[in-house]
């Protein structure tokens, strides 16, 4: 299943890669951003490592910053789509604003298809009195002029999935 | 949409490019995002559960609000345009609010909301880059999904210029960059973010949005307000529901599996201050939800394909084959939201080629409302003698067509066809010239053909012992091709049945029909019933596949509220097959095989659409071809695309027609074959005389013609 994930978001121009432990996650995220600022918020407790490596930035330079960090509640390997709760505004204007956006994915939760993730959907649905949750596919893109596709428009240019195996 | 509206498109040298290049390409996307899914099971479930759902639509709209409400969103129920652009209105005047930053929402196209909104001072800045490049424009979408399909990039480099006040060049990455940067400041500067929507969930209260761009995430994050703009019925009960919309969505829209986001909006989010406005607009959605034949209309999940797929949008392009909504399904829901002045042009506009009903996400039968709405909107013109008194009354029609026959003589050019009609009628016959009527129709011509048999020496079974067959042969093919009709009876004679032919029988009804003539098409009904079962016969042939859709499933409509006829006319549609049918019926019984050692001519066959679409048979004519007829198919690209013809259409829009066929010719030569085989007289009378005009070779002949010809050796 990891393998039809992979095949399917790189299919749709998102970069997947693979990792054993987190210090792969962390070396990877520190390669890419170069030293630049990381935007995230709300990473659950098992990420508390990353608040300390990369130092927090405020909302307000959200338009600025150049790269953005999320955790996928599940993958769906039929379309190599990422679940993602999104109902922080906070973090959704990061993943909305960023030209590069960075999820973290557990192998674990790769699901088969968008009806197997109906009843995590539901369940998300129904548990808080409101929320907003997004289904992300590969970056964005438009193909409005001359049907010509082009990667990037308003969401990110590009999306980098990061699967934790062995979690 | 007038005749030099119609010519402005087509001679729009890149409008013709741009939509020719995505009708080849979209057929192959959606192929292949559609592989591993059960398309018609998918289809028919989202169906009947929109259906369903329209009949109970007040306890959904309850069931919707309720819950988005519980969710801390507020919901607006708009009866009106009018109601919808001023309760936008009222919200922005709440916040204080003088900019609205926005979405793709059809429904804002439909209420025309930024006209309305700039009026009251208020700025509005479409962010889907289809959409902020027609605003630039001053125009509107030329389809749902692809509102800028009609625009090149030279001249979208010339609008972004302008708005940017750079100078950009006609490069297309470069152009996108400089939409990001120019809107960037638009959605962190927008006081509300305005967005449509795709499902709205009635069970959660959630909405549902599909987008590439990743705008409406913008839009709907980052203004304090959203007002989300959603048709009423785009409610479904539950999550299950809305996914099979969203599964069925992006791949029959643009041939994507999925889209780059689809987000679920339940209440606002982000605490303190935030809000959600959910306008849900009705716009004489409630009334159409109760109307008996046309509420399937509000089954459409606005995918666009019924426009990808039409050979006539693909001719014109949106801006004639639509109003604010394009495409088959733009034609059916314009007089219920625009109003039935604004449908009566466009209504005329389609062919009926039912290629839209194929691919609709669901199953509307769209081809099929359009004729019901040509009925209602119908008003006296002079097609009344024609319709109401000439073609009802058999002796004066056939009379008429006698007449004609002289009155033709004058303007046949070589081998008798006519190039040049007289008066008004010379100015355009779609680019084909057009056979003449018969000096003998076949109704005179038809007694004992199997006599004529018996006589050249062919053997034939004993009378009485044969399956016994009635010939409709419909009026074309009695008038103008008398050949193919005798072709027919004889090799069915020769395949051992006994044809006869119902002197009383008259046209099929359907030009009334699809006049809006329906009381005319009723009688025809009728009259034709009672004497096609006057005899007792095992079978009904037509030739010609309009008048078998006519007798087959439309005689059952027409009379469904009279019982006694009603009952008749399903008798009667049991019996009637169309000529390659019955032929098929002969196939594997030995008698009739290959043959061998002969020289095999290759053809290529041309489905009509009545008979591929309107009786779904497309196996046996091939059959027929290449086990009786002993000929080899070779199949041409889009085999089962219109030819143009439509009946009156090629007469009506002759220079539609006209364009049609051209692309119909194209894909004939490709093939490099000497003869093409149809199973419509239409379809020959087209093709024929398009490639006459072209000076080519290529002969068209009706399967019953290539039939006879192996079978009388």
């Amino acid at each position: 299943m990891v393998y039809q994930f992979t095949t399917a978001a790189e299919a749709v121009g998102a970069t997947v890669k693979q990792f054993s432990g987190m210090s792969g996650v962390v070396r990877y995220l520190q390669e890419v951003s170069g030293g630049e600022k990381v935007a995230f918020s709300h990473l659950p407790e098992e990420y508390a490592e990353l608040h300390e490596i990369f130092p927090p930035v405020p909302p307000t330079e959200y338009p600025q910053v150049g790269f953005c960090l999320s955790v996928a509640q599940a993958g769906i390997a039929g379309t190599g789509s990422l679940l993602l709760d999104l109902s922080n505004t906070e973090e959704r204007s990061a993943t909305a604003l960023a030209p590069i956006h960075l999820v973290l994915l557990k192998k674990s939760t790769i699901l088969p298809d968008l009806r197997a993730a109906a009843p995590l959907l539901q369940s998300a649905l129904t548990a808080g009195k409101s929320g907003y949750l997004s289904i992300t596919t590969g970056p964005s893109r438009t193909a409005d002029i001359e049907r010509v596709l082009t990667i990037g428009v308003h969401g990110p240019k590009e999306l980098h999935i990061l699967i934790l195996e062995g979690a | 949409m007038g005749k030099s509206e119609i010519q402005q498109k087509i001679n729009n040298s890149y409008l013709r490019r741009a939509l020719k290049n995505f009708a080849a390409a979209y057929p192959v996307a959606r192929a292949k995002a559609l592989e591993g899914i059960d398309f018609e099971e998918l289809r028919s479930r989202i169906s009947t559960g929109k259906r369903a759902l329209l009949k109970r639509l007040p306890e959904f709209v309850a069931e919707f609000t309720r819950n988005a409400e519980l969710a801390g969103a507020t919901v607006h129920l708009c009866r009106t345009r009018d109601d919808a652009n001023r309760t936008i209105h009222r919200i922005m005047q709440e916040q204080g609010a003088t900019f609205l930053v926005k979405s793709k929402a059809m429904t804002s196209e439909e209420i025309e909301l930024n006209h309305y909104l700039e009026q009251q001072g208020i700025r509005c800045l479409e962010t889907d880059l289809g959409e902020w490049i027609i605003q630039l424009a001053g125009e509107r979408p030329s389809h749902m999904v692809l509102p800028a399909i009609h625009k090149n990039k030279e001249e979208v480099a010339e609008l972004f210029s302008k708005a940017t006040g750079k100078e950009l060049p006609a490069d297309i990455p470069i152009l996108v960059r400089a939409a990001r940067e120019k809107l960037r400041s638009g959605f962190l500067t927008g006081q509300v973010g305005l967005s449509g929507g795709n499902v709205a969930i009635a069970d959660s209260g959630a909405i549902g949005i599909m987008t590439n761009e990743g705008n409406a995430r913008l839009v709907t994050t980052l203004p304090r307000t959203h007002i989300a703009l959603i048709g009423v019925e785009k409610i479904v009960p539950d999550l299950a529901a809305a996914l099979d919309v969203m599964e069925i969505l992006p791949k029959n829209a643009t041939g994507q599996k999925i889209t780059s986001y689809v987000s679920f909006i339940k209440g606002p989010t982000g605490g303190e201050g935030r809000e959600l406005h959910i306008v849900l607009l009705d716009n004489g959605r409630m009334a159409l939800a109760g109307d008996p034949v046309f509420s399937e209309a509000l089954t459409c999940v606005r995918c666009g394909a019924c426009a990808n797929v039409c050979p006539i949008y693909e001719i014109v392009g949106g801006h004639v084959f639509g109003h604010i909504y394009v495409g088959g399904i733009g034609l059916v829901i314009t007089p219920f939201l625009h109003g039935f002045d604004k449908a009566e042009d466009i209504l005329k506009l389609c062919i009926g080629c039912r290629k839209c009903n194929e691919v609709c996400a669901s199953k509307i039968d769209i081809e099929g409302l359009i004729v019901d709405l040509r009925d209602r909107i119908r008003k006296p013109t002079g097609q009344k003698f024609l319709f109401g008194t000439l073609m009802k009354n058999r002796k004066l029609f056939h009379a008429a067509l006698r007449a004609a026959y002289l009155a033709q003589k004058p303007f046949q050019g070589e081998g008798g066809r006519i190039r040049h009609l007289p008066l008004v009628l010379n100015s355009d016959v779609g680019g084909k010239s057009l056979p003449p009527i018969a000096e003998k129709p076949y109704r005179d011509l038809v007694k004992a053909a199997g006599e004529r048999l018996e006589a050249k020496g062919e053997r034939l079974k004993e009378k009485g012992k044969r399956e016994k067959v009635l010939f409709f042969t419909g009026c074309l093919a009695d008038f103008v091709f008398p050949e193919i009709c005798r072709d027919a009876q004889e090799s069915l004679e020769l395949l051992g049945y006994e044809v006869s032919f119902p002197q009383n029988q008259l046209c099929c009804g359907i030009p009334a029909r699809y006049s809006g003539e329906m009381e005319v098409a009723r009688d025809m009904a009728r009259l034709n019933t009672d004497v096609l079962l006057a005899e007792d016969a095992d079978y009904v042939v037509t030739i010609c596949p309009t008048c078998t859709v006519s007798l087959k499933h439309d005689f059952p409509k027409l009379l469904e509220s009279e019982p006694a006829y009603h009952a008749k006319a399903l008798k009667l549609a049991e019996k009637v097959f169309n000529y390659s049918e019955l032929a098929a019926k002969r196939l594997g019984s030995g008698e009739w095989g290959v043959g061998s050692g002969e020289i095999r001519e290759t053809v290529t066959y041309h489905d009509a659409c009545h008979l591929r679409r309107g009786c779904g048979v497309y196996q046996e004519p091939r059959r027929v071809l290449t086990e009786l007829a002993g000929v080899e198919v070779v199949e041409m690209t889009d085999c089962d695309k219109c030819c143009g013809f439509g009946g009156s259409y090629s007469f009506k829009f002759p220079e539609i027609s006209a364009e049609v066929l051209k692309n119909k010719k194209e894909k004939i030569r490709e093939t490099g074959v000497a003869t093409v085989a149809v199973d419509c007289p239409g379809c020959k009378m087209q093709i024929e005389g398009g490639l006459e005009t072209d000076g080519s070779s290529i002969k068209v002949e009706h399967s019953a013609t290539l039939v006879a010809r192996r079978l009388r050796k």
